[in-house]
């Protein structure tokens, strides 16, 4: 039998977004099936009443008084919730109350307080992120512009006027970089190293820089550029002054471009960059029609994985050729025919639901060559004029259309949980691919967070296999191992990379047809 | 009982809106109390059973706001803190608010006939969503009716849609708040005439306002149906050209945690209404 649990909190004010956060993590507590936080106007007790929210107690309160409600299994995960609640308003006010006397207002004041500051990170809507980013450039900073919807001319004059000023501005859509050993933004917890690092894409240098780390190398610097800045508009500004940069740091013995591919013009600077760099280099500039190949120093390749697999390779001065799984091959045939015992007749359709869009980007490109068209959401398109239809889908689910109203699922795993029941209820869909990333600024449990609903799409009483990486390290505060046996008790086959993991999801919904053609194209 | 004789602190106000001005001259010498106390902001519940908003540095955030050239520490003033008026000065426990010198700015939005600045802003942004309670099924039904109401020139439909909107949503400010005050405003600036011919539609909202929402939520409300707005509102709603629009639009959206966007969401609604 279900349970109420109320509290209400007298002429208590907190903001919007604090009281969103408040409701979705008593949501994710055990037992709880709704709850809400608001303020107790008429129209929102109607509002609760409608959800069966509207307890007695509730019904006492007036419109300056703010109300929890939370329904649960049963009366004692509703009133352990309701503890919860109580502690995070206690904590919040706290919180509060130290930022009202430490946390510096503006860009001057926090100058004021810390001197010897020589970077800002930006993160504020994108309508006046552009006036913040000149305010710091201004104060002699160089700028991680977290924040997105930037306008490109913006973008263009503040990495110019960066260029004039001789200082970085990474970003706009900046999400991961480390500078001097500090991790900026979201970012795992790396050893520093000999690998420098220029991407235009976050989660692409976090899958890039948590490979190395397994391997034991770390990074010297990881510049982020921005997803624009090798476009045709932005020119490469911020990619080439980054290689000047690394170029001229002694702690960097190699370095590597992650993206997507340039604009023509954009590619000849970079190349041509690149090829006066007196140290090695490694392209991951992930597209359609990029073939791997070496150019001298310049190693060019086709996977974000293969990306730290070449560098490493290069540092040791060792031949390095690419491989599709680091699993043994008959482990990998044992683990595809076991997913796919139970799969019934017919198509077997791919969901791949990711967190990560350059992630989601490589997916694409590694399952359409294997199975044919892809749909996804990218823009632009991964795969070319196929992405528009097709039996399997790929699904960004940190696009716009998708964090509307809510947090990017990095953070809240909403829209994943949605999105795995929805393709647990399609029959065609045998298998889910899915990435999960860890790090400074991600959720806390963000393999907990979507286990319950892989646990509840595998339960339909049919099989459906779940294939799915970790992007993280075991330094990371989430835990690579924990986070891995989460998944892993949810029924998840987890690989060590994203393009493994797409692998084993072609596999898995192609069968020996695909295994054959992987083994010809790569060794097993 | 111990007299506190050190540590008073002494903060000057820098502007106030001209309402707030009018009212602290006519008060008396007690004036009210503190309401309540944010980071950023303090309310005080003054003894005509309105608010009077403190802020920092900057535009007034409410039409009845005035901002300090600093806050008072976090700490110094709590909720129920006794607020007395003495000439030109609040006197708190601790604590004196000096307004002598400071400037008066007009929060009345004038009415003008072009709405085309704002609306070029308005339809290019990508606005931020707003709050989730805007988007409930029943906020929709709300929006619906408002500019159906506004658009057929039909009082009862707006008030319908507004009573649905109003104390609506998340936030100090519920978001139905907002959206109505920035609905509003398009109607005070370009069409004045519709509240003037139908008084009973700014009857009706008032009188649910003072019992259907939050303290601060319905003083926005009063205001708003008064023609008394936020200086972003103004700036935004007045803006001459669309670039100025944009500047404005940006700065608006810089207030509250989604306020500034729901009332955005109004604008655009009240625009979208009165075009069609």
């Amino acid at each position: 039998m279900r349970a109420t649990a109320t509290l209400v909190k007298r002429s208590l004010y907190a903001d919007s977004v604090a009281l969103l956060a408040l409701a979705r993590e008593l949501r994710s507590h055990p037992g709880v099936v709704e709850a809400a936080a608001l303020m107790a106007t008429p129209a929102n007790r109607a509002l609760l009443a409608r959800s069966d929210l509207l307890t007695p107690e509730a019904e006492t309160a007036g419109p300056n008084d703010l109300v929890i409600a939370i329904m649960a299994e049963a009366p004692a995960s509703a009133a352990l919730a309701r503890a919860r609640a109580e502690e995070l308003l206690g904590a919040r006010e706290r919180r509060q109350e130290q930022a009202g006397r430490r946390a510096p207002r503006t860009l001057d004041g926090a100058r004021r307080r810390l001197p010897g500051a020589s970077l800002a990170l930006i993160s504020v809507p994108g309508a006046w992120a552009a006036a913040e980013a000149r305010k710091a450039l201004r104060l002699g900073l160089h700028v991680m512009l977290f924040s997105d919807h930037v306008l490109v001319e913006d973008e263009v004059a503040l990495k110019q006027q960066a260029a004039r000023q001789g200082l970085l501005m990474m970003g706009p859509d900046c999400g991961t970089a480390y500078l001097g050993g500090a991790p900026l933004g979201f970012a795992n917890a790396v050893p520093r190293g000999r690998v420098g690092l220029v991407a235009a894409s976050g989660t692409g240098l976090q899958q890039v820089a948590t490979l190395l780390a397994a391997r034991g190398e770390g990074i010297s610097e990881a510049i982020g550029v921005g997803g624009r800045d090798m476009g045709a508009e932005v020119g490469g500004l911020m990619t080439l002054r980054a290689l000047d940069a690394l170029e001229a740091d002694a702690a960097t013995e190699i370095v590597v471009v992650v993206g997507k591919p340039p604009a023509p013009p954009v590619r000849e600077a970079v190349e041509a960059k690149l090829g006066a760099l007196g140290k090695p280099a490694v392209v991951a500039l992930l597209g359609r029609d990029v073939k791997g190949r070496r150019d001298g120093r310049i190693i060019t390749v086709t996977s974000l994985e293969d990306a730290c697999l070449a560098t490493i390779a290069a540092l040791a001065g060792a031949a390095w050729s690419p491989c599709a799984f680091s699993l043994p091959p008959a482990e990998v045939r044992r683990r595809v025919e076991a997913a796919r015992r139970g799969l019934r007749p017919g198509p077997s359709a791919i969901r791949g639901l990711y967190a990560g869009g350059t992630l989601a980007h490589e997916a694409a490109l590694i399952l359409e060559p294997l199975l044919g068209p892809v749909l996804t959401n990218l823009s632009p398109a991964a795969a070319g004029p196929g992405s528009t239809g097709g039996l399997h889908r790929v699904v960004d689910l940190g696009a716009g259309e998708y964090t509307v109203g809510r947090a990017h699922p990095m953070l809240d795993p909403t829209a994943r949980v949605q999105a795995i029941a929805d393709a647990a209820g399609e029959d065609e869909v045998a298998v889910l691919l899915l990435d999960v990333v860890l790090g400074h600024g991600a959720a806390a449990d963000p393999a907990g967070d979507i286990a319950p609903a892989l646990e509840a799409a595998r339960g339909r009483g049919r099989e459906l296999a779940v294939i799915a990486s970790v992007i993280g390290t075991e330094a990371d505060p989430q835990g690579l191992a924990r986070q891995t046996a989460r998944l892993e008790r949810a029924g998840a086959w987890v690989l060590p990379s994203n393009a493994q993991a797409a692998r084993a999801a072609a596999c898995v919904a192609g069968g020996e047809a695909v295994m054959e053609q992987l083994l010809a194209e790569r060794r097993l | 009982m111990i007299t506190r004789v050190a540590e008073r602190d002494f903060v000057h106000v820098r502007r106030l809106g001209v309402g707030v001005a009018r009212r602290l001259e006519a008060a008396p010498r007690a004036l009210g109390r503190v309401h309540s106390v944010f980071a950023r902001a303090v309310n005080v519940l003054c003894h005509d059973g309105r608010l009077v908003t403190l802020h920092g540095p900057g535009p007034l955030a409410a039409p009845f706001a005035a901002g300090l050239d600093r806050l008072p520490r976090l700490g110094a003033l709590v909720p129920g803190m006794s607020v007395e008026r003495a000439g030109e000065r609040l006197v708190l426990d601790g604590l004196t608010l000096d307004w002598r010198g400071a400037e008066v700015v007009d929060t009345a939005l004038a009415a003008a006939g072009d709405e085309s600045a704002l609306a070029a802003a308005l339809r290019e942004a990508s606005l931020p969503a707003g709050a989730a309670a805007l988007r409930s099924p029943v906020a929709l039904d709300a929006r619906r009716r408002l500019a159906a109401g506004l658009r057929h020139g039909d009082p009862r439909g707006v008030v319908d849609g507004a009573l649905r909107l109003i104390g609506l949503g998340e936030g100090l400010t519920p978001a139905g708040d907002d959206c109505l005050v920035g609905m509003l405003a398009v109607v005070h600036r370009f069409r004045p005439d519709a509240l003037a011919r139908h008084p009973d539609v700014a009857r009706a909202v008032a009188a649910a306002a003072r019992e259907g929402t939050t303290a601060v939520g319905r003083e926005f409300l009063l205001h708003a149906l008064a023609g008394s707005f936020s200086e972003a509102v103004i700036a935004l709603a007045s803006a001459g050209t669309e670039g100025a629009a944009r500047e404005a639009l940006a700065d608006l959206l810089t207030m509250g945690a989604t306020s500034g966007a729901d009332t955005a969401v109004g604008m655009r609604l009240g625009l979208e209404a009165i075009a069609a």
